[in-house]
């Protein structure tokens, strides 16, 4: 459903020297430098995909979705979704994608929702009773149906993007770009709504594209990612496979019962792997994934434990860990 | 670099989802009554006061009888004409609307629906208008109809009035297109207020908002009958009050048609080149 080819996108920036010598000068002449936004990314998502899109501030996620939806025209490549290409903005392509941005609003600030919903109706031409329908559908889910008279400015920033999200899919997208839904909600809104995407994916199977700075979203979302980093893709495949490519070790934590003598790290204890602390309270090892077990087990029988605790990698902080590294991460 | 190629499948907009959206934008600026009301009141007396002090002051200094071929009461009913039509015409409210997508990336909602961008703002300029344009109209109207000493041959007929609003939906949509041009500049320029500007001076000047275009001398007539900016105010005014006839009205009108297209020629082909420039900026 959706195809990218070596997509690339260049911006020419104006550059300017800083203080009032270089605001006269550019009066005059003004230097543009280029700047590599996407360096040719190749990718496909399929029908019922939720792929995520994850990189640092720049890497380039948002330029790849306005390509894919047709707000801007790439520099070089080829895309297509649902078979034609974005920027051409076919009509019988804009009716069947939607995009979701969680950053800006695209209702009608001062009406109801569901004002803004009957024009989408005429714009999307939706049947009277299949707009019905789906309307009813979709604010059951979302649980927004006493929201839907009440002007948008008046709802609250999780009841407002419910509007959104029914605002999108009123149509049936079989496409759908979603750039960083969740932001800025509490808690229980980003619950809701991821529930509500998986829900929907389930009974729709739209190709989603999704793009988020928050990891929850992307694990319980995305069975698989695509890692951006300075415009290129430098991992595109299933989120586990990234931790255990990307985070070898786990951490092994015993909490000790005093018995009045501090343990000792043995030579037995450093041939599991490697001894991060060691006191009278705590025992905590560093072992290869396939070790744990074994390690566990030896710890168990050697040392009063308490407590343990076999500690994950943070999937954020692997994920940062690829941000800054050079090469590609290998699938 | 890809060069965009012919938007296929784009077609019009059905008259249906035109209503929907001029109906809708008309909604939102009648939800802000107290906007609505303050801007029809002070806005239309603020300037008929203006006009009124002003041309009064003229005639007195200059003793004359007539000024520009019209008396004083007699220039007095072309400016309301002038301020209640120019209400229908200039959509002031939605100014800048299409610059504002362009740099504030709200044009990336309108490149996602299935509909074509310039018919959508036109449908909401005139929503926006239409609303609080006709009720001042009927309201003023009526305090002119009361208040003013209306010359017996500028009383406006059913005809005049219908010819009058032929001529102002023709003006709406001249003065639309060629502000959607000038601010579709916003694709390349950072800053298209200075060119705002001028055209509004250039429109208000030459188009009989500021001073009625008989008085300009008689070299400068040929002129400013040729081009677009008299259809905005003095074309459509003068057509209310009876100082043009059906002959003259018919040849205006083609005129302005054919200025309509031009615009529209021009607007197309800004955006075409335009777009391919658009960074989508604000998501």
């Amino acid at each position: 459903m959706i195809r990218a080819d070596a997509l690339a996108k260049t911006f020419k920036v104006h550059k300017k020297e800083p203080g009032l010598k270089g605001s006269l000068k550019s009066l005059f002449r003004r230097e543009t430098i280029e700047k590599h936004a996407v360096k040719g990314v190749t990718f496909r998502v399929d029908e019922g995909e939720i792929v995520g899109l994850v990189g640092p501030n720049g890497a380039g996620k948002t330029t790849i979705v306005k390509m894919l939806a047709g707000i801007i025209h790439p520099t070089a490549g080829e895309a297509r979704v649902l078979d034609y290409r974005p920027w051409e903005r076919d009509n019988r392509f804009r009716g069947r994608i939607a995009l979701i941005m969680g950053q800006k609003a695209q209702l009608w600030w001062d009406l109801p929702a569901a004002d803004c919903f009957l024009l989408l109706k005429e714009i999307y031409r939706i049947p009277d009773d299949r707009y019905r329908a789906t309307l009813h559908e979709l604010a059951r889910m979302l649980d927004a149906e006493k929201e839907l008279n009440i002007q948008i400015r008046r709802l609250s920033l999780g009841e407002r993007m419910k509007m959104e999200l029914i605002a999108a899919l009123l149509h049936s997208p079989r496409v759908v770009f979603l750039d960083e839904p969740t932001t800025g909600l509490d808690l229980s809104a980003q619950r809701a709504i991821r529930d509500f995407i998986l829900s929907y994916r389930e009974q729709h199977k739209p190709a989603m594209l999704v793009t988020s700075h928050y990891m929850e979203d992307i694990q319980r979302l995305c069975e698989r990612i695509l890692i951006l980093r300075e415009g290129e893709i430098v991992y595109d495949g299933p989120l586990a496979r990234v931790v255990e490519r990307y985070a070898p070790h786990k951490v092994i934590r015993a909490h000790l019962r005093r018995t009045g003598e501090p343990p000792q790290p043995t030579a037995e204890l450093r041939a599991l792997g490697e001894v991060v602390q060691c006191d009278e309270d705590q025992l905590c090892l560093r072992v290869p994934r396939a070790d744990v077990a074994r390690a566990s087990a030896k710890v168990l029988e050697g040392y009063a434990v308490a407590d343990l605790a076999i500690e994950e990698m943070d999937i954020g902080t692997i994920i940062e860990r690829i941000f800054r590294e050079r090469g590609e991460v290998q699938a | 670099m890809h060069r965009g190629g012919r938007v296929r499948g784009s077609g019009g907009m059905s008259p249906r989802l035109f209503w929907s959206v001029a109906s809708l934008e008309a909604r939102t600026h009648l939800s802000y009554r107290f906007n609505f009301w303050l801007n029809a009141l002070v806005g239309f007396l603020v300037e008929l006061a203006i006009a009124w002090f002003l041309w009064d002051a003229v005639f007195r200094v200059a003793e004359e009888p007539t000024i520009g071929g019209r008396d004083f009461d007699g220039t007095l009913v072309y400016y309301l004409a002038v301020i209640l039509l120019a209400k229908l015409v200039r959509g002031r409210e939605f100014e800048g609307a299409v610059s504002h997508d362009i740099y504030e990336g709200g044009l990336n909602r309108y490149l996602v629906f299935p509909a074509p961008y310039v018919p959508f703002k036109l449908a909401q300029r005139l929503g926006s208008m239409l609303a609080p344009g006709i009720a001042q109209m009927v309201l003023f109207g009526a305090f002119a109809a009361v208040f003013f000493r209306v010359p017996e041959a500028m009383r406006p007929t059913a005809a005049s009035a219908l010819g009058a609003l032929a001529a102002v939906a023709m003006a709406s949509l001249l003065y639309f297109l060629m502000d959607a041009a000038i601010h579709m500049v916003a694709f390349w320029a950072d800053n298209v207020w200075s060119l705002d500007v001028a055209k509004w001076f250039v429109a208000s000047l030459l188009g009989g908002y500021m001073l009625p275009l008989s008085v300009f001398p008689d070299w400068a007539q040929r002129p400013l009958e040729l081009l677009p900016f008299r259809f905005f105010f003095d074309f459509p005014a003068r057509v209310l009050v009876r100082e043009i006839g059906p002959g003259e009205w018919a040849l205006g009108m083609a005129l302005c048609a054919f200025w309509c297209l031009v615009c529209a020629g021009i607007c197309r082909w800004i955006w075409r080149r335009g777009q391919l420039t658009y960074t989508g900026i604000g998501i």
